[in-house]
């Protein structure tokens, strides 16, 4: 009967990829008009000079591969086979190409946002001997250009006081990076070192200054003309919000996580259920009343009444990741502070908070990055140019009421995209580990 | 009461004392607002903020969770509960309760029940329920009766405001059910929305051969897609990456989570620009291979395509990590006997590798394809769809389940229908709760807390 099951459900997989194949594919390229618009460029049979090319290299890679391990068994006397560095070389052939699928977006996009013409849209042809600069693969980097985000800076009027704080903020991360550098160069894997503890510190008073700076920073600092001189407000904005939402998310969830992981009430795994299933009606759609609710307590076009708003969203998932961690940690030590007359609320705060820390910061960044790329929610909440988030901005660039200004748009996604990509690259590991946490199992 | 009663007992008493805790501190803020109202009257304009409410609240909800605490010790377990539950009760369930009312509502746009500002009327005088208007009360309030029998109304004075109820109206008198609270100098119509049973619900099954069940197929095929299309290639590079031989090995696992890195927000709006018909950077590339202009996002089959295509782009990455985390807790003992028993490279890949990794990637897939499943953000922000026949502009070629509602529920071309968007959000929910409970059942995810 399981086989039964089993050849039904091959078969009937066949039978999708022959639809696919037969039927839908052929019905997509008919879709396709055999027009050419003005200046695009195309080389009839171009994909067979391409895949002569990628043979001809493949070719280069076995000569290499053979000629090298040929040497290297003449000198050593051995007889190894050359198909496993070969294979090596297509491998990073492979990888190559994948790169260039992950980065081509992101090259575009940087080639766009130095274009001062302000449009992706060019009708012209760059004049050029390059084939591929003609057909425009590659961005035509003869006439950069910084105007995009000059007008992103303009009018942008940077406090003395302000101007130390960043100066020291951006000392402290060097000097965080140059020791976990050293760190590496060292092979000081341990956490604990000394060395680590000074590069979390410093971390940390970042993480402060940094603070510091988007609180102080004001509205009337943006005096340029035109919306788009106030990017940097809108980041500010955003990560004033994406913060305070990542903390409120560690408050709400901690003591919760701890009750479900360590008490034993009656009710508890209802409790959980509830945690669980309130997570899957889509929040956002809930926005009437949310908006009827913080309207009511006052709080429209206000950070806070935003933050509330999100506030409803990260509880379920972050009490239960918490909950998961705790469970993986030997119930011992806190057993032993019980019995020597602590509460167990000391034994939560002294014993364990400490031990969560990595699990802390992941609720907080995942927090963190989710609020960061938000916008339907914030675009209901808070009006008026002075208080839209990135999310927003952005969107103002691209569906403009006038046209679309994708070079101010490429510009700001390149600033925007830093304070994220940084965080995530920094805390990789946290990422990675909270993320399969939960998943491998064994 | 030291230790909690047992069972459902424990359980029903200890919601009923926190919630009644919370309860009577929201009372008694409201209260302490109204006080503070009728104490020190403000103009409107400058009223006292909302949010006072909540101060107040809190004032009285410490001292009595504290003596609470005092009088019945084993409630201060569930006060660890008490943040998170108070906030989502707060902005997730007081939401969800309101989202079903209104679903049975014909709330929208145009009835939202505020009072509607260019209906305002000056009140001349007042003689116990009767109003004097300054002129013709029905055509000043454009009531919906003849006779403005049961029109919600809306009377302001300097500091108050109230809603009532007009019994009837006659030239410029309009007679309300109960002589109002306060003497009033404006009036004003409000739009009031009612209940209609289930005639939203009705209105999405009586098209659901054009709409619902195209959105439906489409979603369920979207959520699968995406987790094929960003599964086996993010497999394969894991695959590829976990060869301890490869030279640069550190630097394509990170260069290559590029994807993942940056806000969604960002990169499918990138993504948009690229796949511009004449003009996209996409088209040009495949130009250079000989293809015709590929009508990425005006056609809709090609829409579809295309939003497989950012799916993949920003999928491949986390099903990379994710491969990498599994594989890194095979040990290597397994690949030692294999090598040893004289399996091939293929062999050991589908014998041994291959099965390894099917425990810890079902819940991963099940839970990718519950992300997918409500994948808003992508589908929302790949911009304006080609249309497809006989659909409303809520409803395109390549909508979800998800960006159908908020469509209906907040665009001007869906008429901000709030409670046909409340009723397919109730159809989202089940869908999901129902994807979840199949998730838990294979995972045994649910076992497990028990």
């Amino acid at each position: 009967m399981h086989i039964i099951w089993r050849y039904a459900g091959w078969a009937l997989f066949g039978l999708a990829v022959a639809w696919l194949l037969l039927i839908y594919f052929p019905s997509l390229l008919a879709r396709i008009q055999p027009n050419i618009p003005p200046g695009f460029v195309r080389i009839e049979n171009g994909w067979v000079y391409a895949l002569a090319g990628l043979l001809v290299i493949i070719g280069f890679i076995l000569i290499y591969t053979w000629l090298v391990t040929y040497l290297s068994n003449h000198r050593s006397g051995r007889k190894r086979s050359f198909w496993p560095l070969f294979g090596q070389g297509l491998t990073h052939l492979f990888l190559l190409l994948v790169l260039l699928f992950a980065y081509y977006p992101i090259l575009q996009i940087l080639a766009a946002s130095f274009d001062p013409r302000n449009t992706l849209y060019r009708i012209l042809p760059p004049a050029s001997d390059n084939l591929l600069v003609r057909a425009r693969v590659i961005p035509d980097f003869s006439q950069l250009s910084w105007e995009n985000y000059a007008k992103l800076f303009d009018g942008f009027v940077l406090y003395p006081y302000q101007g130390i704080l960043l100066l020291m903020a951006g000392l402290c991360l060097l000097f965080a990076l140059g020791l976990a550098a050293y760190r590496r160069l060292v092979g000081d894997g341990d956490v604990d070192s000394p060395w680590a503890r000074l590069q979390g510190r410093s971390l940390a008073l970042f993480a402060l200054l940094g603070f510091a700076l988007v609180v102080f920073l004001s509205p009337s600092q943006f005096t340029g003309q035109g919306t788009e001189a106030k990017f940097m407000l809108w980041v500010r904005n955003t990560l004033f919000v994406s913060g305070i939402t990542g903390i409120l998310a560690v408050l709400l969830t901690a003591t919760a996580g701890y009750a479900f992981a360590r008490f034993n009430f009656p009710g508890r795994y209802p409790m959980l259920l509830v945690f669980i299933f309130i997570q899957m009606f889509p929040g956002f759609l809930g926005l009437v009343a949310t908006y009827v609710l913080i309207s009511n307590l006052g709080l429209l076009n206000t950070f806070t009444g935003l933050v509330l708003a999100y506030s409803g969203g990260i509880i379920s998932f972050g009490t239960w990741v918490y909950k998961g961690f705790l469970e993986s940690i030997s119930k011992s030590l806190e057993e032993a502070a019980l019995i020597d007359g602590a509460s167990k609320w000391q034994a939560f705060t002294l014993v364990l908070l400490p031990l969560s820390t990595p699990m802390f910061v992941f609720i907080f960044l995942l927090q963190f990055v989710g609020t960061y790329s938000e916008f339907i929610v914030a675009n209901l909440f808070l009006t008026g140019v002075d208080s839209w988030t990135v999310g927003m901005g952005l969107r103002n660039f691209t569906t403009g009421q006038f046209s679309t200004r994708w070079g101010l748009f490429a510009a700001a996604s390149v600033l925007g995209s830093l304070p994220i990509l940084l965080t995530f690259y920094g805390f990789q590991r946290y990422f990675v580990s909270g993320y399969t946490a939960g998943s491998v199992k064994e | 009461m030291y230790r909690s009663p047992p069972g459902a007992r424990g359980f029903f008493i200890a919601i009923g004392l926190l919630g009644g805790a919370l309860l009577a501190a929201t009372l008694a803020g409201l209260l302490a607002f109204w006080a503070l109202q009728a104490a020190f009257p403000r103009p409107l304009e400058e009223g006292y903020p909302g949010y006072l409410i909540l101060l107040f609240a809190v004032v009285v909800l410490i001292p009595l969770l504290v003596w609470l605490g005092r009088r019945v010790p084993f409630l201060t377990d569930w006060y660890y509960l008490l943040p998170a539950i108070t906030f989502l009760l707060a902005f997730t369930v007081f939401p969800i309760i309101l989202t079903t009312y209104y679903a049975f509502t014909d709330y929208s746009g145009l009835r939202n029940g505020k009072p509607d500002r260019s209906t305002e009327t000056e009140i001349v005088r007042v003689e116990g329920q009767r109003l004097f208007l300054a002129g013709n009360a029905h055509d000043l309030l454009r009531c919906d009766q003849p006779d403005c029998a049961g029109q919600a109304l809306e009377i302001t004075s300097r500091t108050q405001r109230a809603r009532v109820s007009a019994a009837q109206a006659q030239d410029n008198i309009i007679t309300l059910t109960a002589p109002p609270p306060f003497t009033p100098s404006l009036v004003y119509k409000i739009n009031d929305y009612r209940l209609v049973g289930f005639r939203n619900f009705m209105e999405i099954f009586s098209r659901a051969g054009t709409v619902l069940l195209p959105i439906l197929v489409w979603n369920i095929v979207f959520a699968a897609g995406a987790v094929f299309v960003g599964a086996i290639p993010g497999l394969i590079l894991g695959l590829l990456l976990n060869n301890k031989n490869l030279a640069l090995r550190g630097f394509y696992r990170t260069a290559l989570i590029i994807s993942w890195a940056i806000p969604v927000v960002i990169s499918v709006q990138i993504f948009t620009a690229m796949l511009n018909v004449q003009f996209g950077p996409i088209n040009r590339l495949l130009g250079l291979l000989g293809a015709y202009p590929i009508p990425w996002l005006t056609d809709p089959e090609w829409f579809k395509v295309s939003a497989l295509l950012i799916s993949l782009w920003l999928g491949f990455p986390y099903w990379m990590t994710a491969t990498l985390g599994a594989l890194s807790t095979i040990p290597d003992d397994v690949y030692e006997a294999a090598r040893i028993d004289g399996a091939s490279g293929w062999q050991t890949l589908t014998g041994i590798t291959l099965p390894l990794l099917r425990q810890p990637f079902i819940p991963l897939l099940l839970g990718s394809f519950a992300y997918n499943f409500n994948n808003f953000g992508l589908i929302y922000l790949m911009g304006p769809q080609p249309g497809v026949e006989g659909r409303p502009s809520t409803a395109q070629a390549a909508d979800i389940l998800i960006t159908w509602a908020y469509k209906t529920a907040f665009q001007a071309d869906g008429g901000q229908a709030y409670g046909l968007g409340g009723a397919i959000s109730i159809l989202i929910f089940f869908l999901t709760v129902a994807i979840s409970l199949i998730n838990f059942r294979f995972t045994g995810a649910l076992r497990e807390v028990r």
